[in-house]
């Protein structure tokens, strides 16, 4: 299959992106991303039965430990998986329909199947990413520094209009944390970057990191010429839930 | 990142990430099987990478280094890892599979004033990547990080276009700006009428700054719809890593001049070229092709002759027998009839499963197809290490196999099989050579050699021999849309086998189909001819040694040491794929070779099974969805054909797997 295909934005008739305006702009992905299958008159059915308008790619980056997979599995299936085990079953990429403004955004969020681990992820997995969420450990300082890099690696191989966001995961473990909050708030400033901390194990701005993702695809997909801009950082910083006022 | 030690010990450890060695190593980890996988480059595919601009001429230097480098051994350091009753077998660690490297540029160096403004809106994140191209350092160092900009980065993605964004604020929003530019700029382009700003020549400069944009093969072949290579990646899966674009059209370059080969039923009818009586002729022919096993009365008398000669005696005028010896069948004068009935056929039977031509092309190139297996190998369990080589392997001398191998970093790992690509291995455990050589040119042009409605098709063009003893070349001319080069420009692969340096086989092929400037970007002057052709902006010539010729028999080395031939001068990915396969069976007798890789919506996180089967493709309303989808768009494909073959390749792979991939209970 490819990998393209069932990610397009499939418009039913009563979905805004049959307007003219959103019509045209799918017409300009369609030349400069050689990706753009769209199939306006077909509605979409989900592996597991669940409808979608639209559907974007995902891509987790980040060095080894940081907590990418236990991310993907809280978000999708509610869990946290402690322990060795995960990390020698590679997961290679879930889907999942989120509901945002009455659309159904399907995220097809990928893994790096531990290629991540010697540093040695393949250019093909930045291709098409249409969001990329960037974790560091805040108990593991290393993770942070390699943030730098990790960047420099999605500018030269992942598409120039790709979304990116910085989480700071592991916020539960306060005792063990290493890296402050406000150093990956600057950190986001510097590279013009959202910011969030997160918590796979406790759930903390799991959901609102990949909903503000969806929100922002959603909205540069179907942008109307007057509606107002979604701000994503913005957006994040009134849903965000700091570490204090959760669980921890 | 972290410099982790390895696990000591796997079941396979393999050295060389070239296509052969990445499908073995996808089959190995499918079936359960503990997987090392090395590269001594820090990029994927060896051989077979690709780059982008920048990248290649990293490569390139990475060659004139090479070729300057004095090897100096340090043995001593892992001299002490071996035991008694221990061999060690140390491998090369320099690769001397390229040669005769030469590079030419006739792009411009000058800078483009007008363009300058507009590029500074367009250039790439400064800090990443001026230090490589050495070129826009200039005017983007005074683009500060201003601390208010955060806000602003997202909020600039979704301006149409913001000519007014104040000049502080491109450090943090440069990456939405580019996008946005380039992406107004693509679809404008149409050949009739190109926008101002685009016919404007392109510069050396330029093609640094979008370097990201390119995607340079080393090898150029190309998927035949049904040959090996595709029916592998649908069978496995790993399909679902790539896309692909077909091949538009088949051209042919005779007597100078460059012509549409009409291969399918729709062309030759459409064909102007082509006389009725021609028409009426090939199409017998190629409907005789198509079973010509049923009518062995028709070529029995030539089994021992030349296919060309069959042909003249099927009294196929000149025209037609030269289309189909070299543009269709795509073998030499020599090629025994009934090899060239079969290439026909196979060519044929290629045609229309993704589109009017046999062939397919992976968009961003040759060099994604060997990291989709290696993805698959790393889903099921394989470890990926670039970078890492393996300095010696450590035989058992009593049992003479295999029992480990020492890394680069002086670590000792088990493994019961190693599987290692040809240029690690040294002379001295060669028995005999048969290297042969592959002539590689790789150009990047103005405009396609043949311009049509649509300038976004990949085109392939058999070109016969310029002198009657010389090679016929093959080259693949891709258009952007493949994403292999920046909108405005062609990337074409010419390829032959060798019998001079590959400047010498192919520089009169160039100078045949291009025009050449004399001074970096010169005019061509009117009326000579030239004007007509596309100028090459930048050209780079090199051998790639051909080993595909040797076998086990070549090298003396242990029986559980598996060499891995590289790329041959094929067109289609065949060899190395059964090679692939009779390497794994080889490994593991009792497995099957990539059986689908389960859903990854299926695949259970269970302590107790970490390797859980998916139950398959419950999906049988997709597939029916799925066909009339492909079929409806294989009838309108002409308007749209990027998007067409790869709905088409979904349906094919999903009714493929479904077929021989019943679902299984949980
Ligand atoms: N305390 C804590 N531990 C976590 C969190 N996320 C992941 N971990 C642990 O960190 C380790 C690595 O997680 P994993 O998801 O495999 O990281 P990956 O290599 O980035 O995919 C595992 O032992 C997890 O249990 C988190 O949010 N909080
Ligand atoms: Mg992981």
């Amino acid at each position: 299959m490819s990998r393209k295909k069932a990610l397009k934005g499939k418009g039913s008739s009563n979905t805004p992106n049959s307007s003219p305006s959103a019509e045209k702009e799918k017409g300009k992905k369609v030349s400069s991303q050689a990706n753009g299958v769209v199939h306006p008159s077909r509605p979409s059915l989900s592996n597991s039965g669940e409808f979608y308008d639209i559907a974007f790619k995902v891509m987790l980056v980040g060095d080894s430990g940081v907590g990418k997979t236990c991310l993907l599995v809280r978000f999708k299936d509610g869990a946290f998986l402690a322990g060795s085990f995960i990390s020698t079953v590679g997961i290679d990429f879930r889907n999942k329909v989120l509901s945002i403004d009455s659309m159904r955004v399907k995220l097809q969020i990928w893994d790096t199947a531990g290629q991540e681990r010697f540093r040695s992820v393949t250019h093909a997995y930045y291709r098409d990413a249409h969001a990329l969420l960037l974790l560091y450990d805040v108990t593991n300082k290393s993770s942070f520094d390699n943030i730098q890099a990790w960047l420099t690696e999605i500018h030269e191989f992942a598409q120039q209009n790709v979304v990116i966001m910085l989480l700071g995961n592991k916020a539960d473990a306060t005792h063990e944390r290493i890296v402050k909050r406000e150093e990956g708030e600057k950190l986001a400033k510097e590279f013009g970057v959202p910011f969030m901390e997160t918590s796979a194990k406790t759930g903390l701005n799991v959901e609102l990191a990949f909903t503000a993702v969806a929100k922002e695809l959603k909205h540069r997909e179907l942008k109307e010429p007057n509606e107002p801009k979604f701000q994503l950082q913005e957006y994040v910083n009134k849903e965000m839930k700091g570490v204090g006022c959760c669980r921890s | 990142m972290a410099a982790e030690d390895l696990p000591s010990q796997f079941d396979v450890v393999i050295l060389g990430t070239g296509l052969t060695e990445s499908v073995i190593a996808a089959a190995c980890s499918r079936v359960g099987q503990s997987v090392l996988h090395l590269d001594r480059r820090n990029y994927y595919a060896g051989n077979w990478a690709s780059f982008t601009f920048n990248g290649l001429l990293s490569w390139i230097e990475e060659y004139k280094n090479q070729q300057e480098l004095q090897i100096t051994e340090s043995e001593q350091e892992w001299r002490s890892l071996i035991e008694d009753g221990e061999e060690a077998v140390p491998l090369n660690s320099v690769d001397s599979s390229i040669s005769n490297l030469e590079v030419f540029c006739y792009a411009s160096e000058e800078e483009e004033q007008e363009e300058e403004t507009k590029d500074l809106l367009t250039c790439p994140n400064a800090e990443t990547v001026s230090e490589e191209t050495n070129s826009d350092s200039t005017e983007t160092q005074d683009t500060v990080t201003s601390d208010d900009v955060t806000e602003s980065n997202v909020k600039v993605q979704n301006e149409e276009n913001e000519d007014s964004a104040p000049k502080e604020q491109l450090h943090a929003s440069d990456i939405s700006e580019h996008s946005q530019s380039v992406e107004e700029k693509q679809p404008n382009r149409s050949p009739a009428d190109p926008p101002a700003e685009l016919q404007k020549k392109i510069t050396y400069q330029k093609l640094l700054k979008e370097g990201r944009r390119f995607n340079i093969d080393l090898v150029s072949k190309l998927m035949y719809s049904r040959g090996a290579l595709v029916d592998l990646l649908i069978k496995s899966n790993v399909s679902r890593y790539a896309e692909f674009k077909n091949i538009g059209r088949i051209l042919t370059c005779r007597n100078g001049k460059v012509e549409q080969v009409p291969c399918s039923r729709a062309d030759v009818f459409a064909s102007k070229q082509l006389t009725v009586v021609e028409k009426r002729m090939l199409m017998k022919f190629l409907t005789f092709c198509l079973d010509f096993e049923q009518h062995p009365e028709e070529y029995q008398d030539y089994s021992e002759k030349p296919f060309s000669e069959f042909l003249k005696n099927k009294k196929l005028t000149e025209n037609l027998q030269d289309f189909v010896l070299l543009s269709i069948a795509m073998v030499t004068q020599q090629t025994l009839t009934e090899e060239g009935l079969k290439a026909t056929q196979h060519f044929l039977r290629c045609l229309g499963r993704y589109g009017n031509t046999p062939f397919l092309f992976p968009l961003y190139g040759l060099g994604e197809i060997p990291q989709c297996f290696c993805r698959m190998c790393a889903v099921f369990g394989g470890i990926y290490c670039l970078r890492h080589s393996v300095q010696c392997l450590v035989v058992d001398k009593e049992s003479n196999k295999v029992k480990a191998v020492i890394d680069t970093r002086g670590q000792k790992i088990g493994c019961s099989h190693f599987v290692v690509e040809d240029s690690y291995i040294r002379e001295e455990q060669r028995e005999s050579i048969d290297y042969r050589q592959i002539s590689r040119a790789v150009l990047i042009t103005d405009r396609s050699v043949l311009p049509s409605e649509s300038d976004q098709q990949i085109s392939l063009v058999t070109v016969p021999p310029v002198e009657s003893s010389g090679p016929a070349v093959r080259m693949v001319e891709l258009c952007s849309s493949s994403m292999t080069c920046m909108p405005g420009t062609c990337l074409v692969h010419l390829t032959c086998s060798s019998s001079g340096t590959a400047q010498q086989d192919l520089a009169p092929v160039v100078s045949q189909l291009f025009h050449i400037p004399t001074t970096p970007g010169e005019d061509p002057s009117e009326g000579t001819g030239e004007i007509s052709k596309p100028a090459v902006l930048w050209v780079m010539y090199f051998n790639m040694r051909d080993t595909s010729a040797m076998d086990s028999s070549c090298y003396s080395l242990p029986s559980n040491v598996h060499v891995c031939t590289g790329p041959d001068a094929g067109l289609g990915s065949d060899y190395s794929i059964k090679l692939a396969e009779s390497v794994f069976h080889c490994l593991l007798p009792d497995e099957e070779f990539c059986p689908p890789a389960p859903n990854p919506e299926d695949i259970i996180y269970d302590g107790d099974a970490p390797q859980a089967e998916g139950r398959g493709f419950d999906e049988s309303n997709d597939t029916e969805a799925n066909k009339s989808q492909a079929e409806e768009e294989g009838t309108t494909n002409e308007t749209n054909p990027e998007n067409s073959e790869a709905a088409e390749m979904d349906s094919v792979a999903q009714e493929t797997t479904l077929d021989t991939n019943p679902p299984s209970e949980e």
